[in-house]
């Protein structure tokens, strides 16, 4: 359960976030779609505990991001605009790192490691130094390290990226599976078709405010548009930095 | 958290054993200075041995007024040679690297049991002559001492009563007098190596981590930031002292292959080596401290590699400094970390016993700097630009 109050956030002169307010429940999908530069990733960044607001708040599971910052971190799981692996270590090292970090140790991990590379159908390159590895092999291991620790709150900034569609099916069909376990699931995408097909709820950012939310029936209803990729066009004023 | 703190140490460290370059490159500097006094003696050892092997050119003045010395300096391989009209002036020229004279009364005096005086006419600045002039003096006391020995007799006194004290030839040879000013500068490689040894895993550690992409992931796990430094700050501090044992190896077996081939008496045993470790230790968290915080601090790889460059050279001003100009060790000096280490390992390269109050006040000195650069590195970890650079 993940909320966000009034944030507000400045980079000098630029306003990433200008009052951006929204929640996303457990077992459900929430989408955040918006042009590039709309504010996607900075709000993630807050709710992922590495930016501090300038003003308003933002909790998961009731944990405030900057008060109780590890209680937050322990409750989620983040694949973050930049998922660098580190290359001299396989696929399981870089996953067992982060398994550590959580407090886990032995077999229950190495349990753990072991079911998320067979979920994400990695087992051809779980022992490869992460050094050669395609785009889709690396998102593969950044998501699997994210999710060692069974967060019950998962957050992904554009997960899709550079993957292939065969991936990027794995990839919807693994975000579908973790919400049917009642996780609460938040991504960001500019890619519409994405946002369209896999969420339950939508949050439309543009400039760094929250210009619509709504289930895409609510969004159609709203924009009068019978196409959800027409609708997230119409309430956002233009096509700009959104894939269709 | 002591778990924590370990797991990022131990994953900085197989993650950096693995990486060749910064493996390779961290081995090799820390023998840099080893392989550099090698050289110098290689060179330098070689054209004071051929000094010392030719037979001694000795200008004379009044050769005349001592046949009997002249002979004894003969019968020593000494070619004696007439000598020039103004022999200080012509010394001081460099023209000749000493002069004997020998003045009229001498003949008179060493009759009458009298000390008779001869003049060695030398240039002490001159580092070239000292082969020479060392030489010089020590056949003239030598056959003060035959002279000696001879008057005793006379009047039936053994000689050896005279020798109070039965000196063990500690042999201050040629070679060595040179050697020691050169040795002035192991302590500086002893610092570089610390500088050098942990360069590439402070910067890897943390530049490295952000420009691969990896470190804001790193930063979302439920570690505190302070956590993650002290985990670098251990793995940069191991590679550190791997450099430096690798340094103090490479200095004894320099030196004892120099013993072996030069006659220089300096060895280093491994009790040395423990000593001059323990002396340089505080150097080495300061030293990775201050690389992590000018890592996270700088905006690249590159840019923190410019900075740490720098700061590996400041410790060699003083270092410098000291190889021309002896400065005691005292108290004030070691306030400065850095080059209070260096005189104190100075010290011990001497054989000269080292003041405990002096070491101590040195550690606490450093430890403390370090102290304060840990906690640096920590406040610029905790700041939001850690994931952008400055």
């Amino acid at each position: 359960m993940i909320q966000v109050n009034g944030l507000y956030k400045s980079f000098g002169p630029v306003a990433a976030l200008r009052g951006v307010t929204f929640s996303a429940p457990n077992g459900r999908i929430t989408g955040l779609i918006g042009p590039n530069g709309a504010g996607k990733t900075t709000a993630l960044r807050v709710l992922y505990t590495i930016l501090r607001p300038d003003l308003g708040s933002a909790s998961v599971d009731g944990y405030d991001t900057m008060a109780a910052a590890l209680q937050v971190q322990r409750r989620i799981g983040a694949l973050p605009d930049s998922h660098g692996l580190y290359p001299r270590l396989t696929a399981r090292e870089n996953i067992r790192y982060y398994g550590r970090l959580h407090n886990q140790s032995g077999e229950a991990l190495e349990r753990n490691i072991e079911a998320l590379i067979k979920l994400l159908d990695m087992q051809d390159i779980a022992d490869r130094r992460a050094e050669g590895f395609s785009q889709g092999q690396r998102v593969k291991t950044a998501i699997a390290r994210a999710l060692v620790h069974q967060p019950q709150n998962i957050l992904l900034d554009e997960p899709a990226g550079g993957l292939d569609v065969l991936s990027t099916r794995a990839m919807r069909a693994f975000i579908r599976r973790l919400r049917d376990e009642g996780r609460c699931m938040l991504f960001s995408s500019h890619i519409m078709q994405e946002v369209s097909t896999l969420c339950d709820n939508i949050i439309v950012l543009a400039r760094g405010q929250v210009v619509a939310t709504g289930t895409p029936d609510e969004l159609r209803q709203m924009s009068h548009q019978a196409n959800l990729e027409d609708a997230l066009v119409a309430v956002i004023g233009s096509e700009e930095g959104l894939t269709r | 958290m002591m778990g924590r703190i370990w797991t990022v140490f131990a994953k900085e460290v197989m993650d950096n054993v693995r990486d060749r370059r910064t493996l390779g490159a961290s081995l090799f500097y820390p023998l840099l200075g080893p392989a550099l006094i090698a050289l110098i003696f290689a060179v330098l050892g070689r054209t004071v041995l051929q000094q010392s092997e030719r037979p001694l050119s000795l200008a004379v003045v009044g050769a005349e007024n001592a046949p009997g010395l002249i002979q004894f300096l003969q019968q020593n391989d000494v070619e004696i040679r007439p000598a020039p009209a103004n022999p200080e002036a012509e010394v001081r020229a460099g023209n000749y690297s000493v002069i004997l004279i020998i003045p009229a009364g001498y003949g008179e005096d060493l009759r009458a049991d009298r000390p008779a005086t001869v003049r060695l006419v030398a240039d002490r600045s001159r580092q070239s002559a000292s082969v020479t002039v060392s030489r010089a003096r020590s056949l003239l006391e030598a056959y003060s001492r035959q002279i000696g020995s001879l008057r005793l007799r006379a009047r039936g006194i053994n000689p050896v009563v005279v020798e109070a004290l039965a000196i063990e030839g500690i042999d201050v040879s040629t070679p060595e007098s040179q050697a020691a000013g050169l040795l002035n500068i192991t302590p500086y490689f002893i610092v570089f190596s610390i500088f050098i040894g942990g360069m590439y895993l402070a910067i890897d550690t943390t530049s490295g981590e952000r420009e691969r992409g990896s470190l804001e992931p790193l930063l979302i796990n439920p570690v505190a930031r302070w956590e993650l430094v002290l985990g670098k700050l251990g793995a940069t501090l191991v590679f550190i002292m791997v450099a430096v044992i690798e340094t103090l190896i490479g200095f004894a077996v320099v030196l004892s292959f120099l013993q072996s081939s030069f006659g220089v008496r300096l060895e280093l045993h491994l009790l040395t080596l423990i000593y001059i470790f323990l002396i340089a230790f505080p150097i080495m968290p300061l030293a990775a401290a201050l690389e992590v915080a000018i890592a996270a601090f700088t905006r690249s790889a590159k840019e923190a590699q410019n900075y740490i460059s720098f700061f590996t050279i400041i410790p060699a001003l003083p270092g410098m400094f000291l190889a021309l100009v002896p400065v005691k060790t005292e108290l004030w000096a070691m306030l400065m970390p850095t080059f209070g280490q260096q005189l104190l390992i100075n010290q011990v390269l001497r054989g000269e016993s080292v003041l405990p109050l002096n070491a101590i006040v040195s550690a606490i000195v450093t430890l403390l700097a370090g102290l304060i650069f840990m906690f640096v590195a920590a406040r610029l970890y905790e700041r939001e630009q850690i994931l952008f650079g400055r």
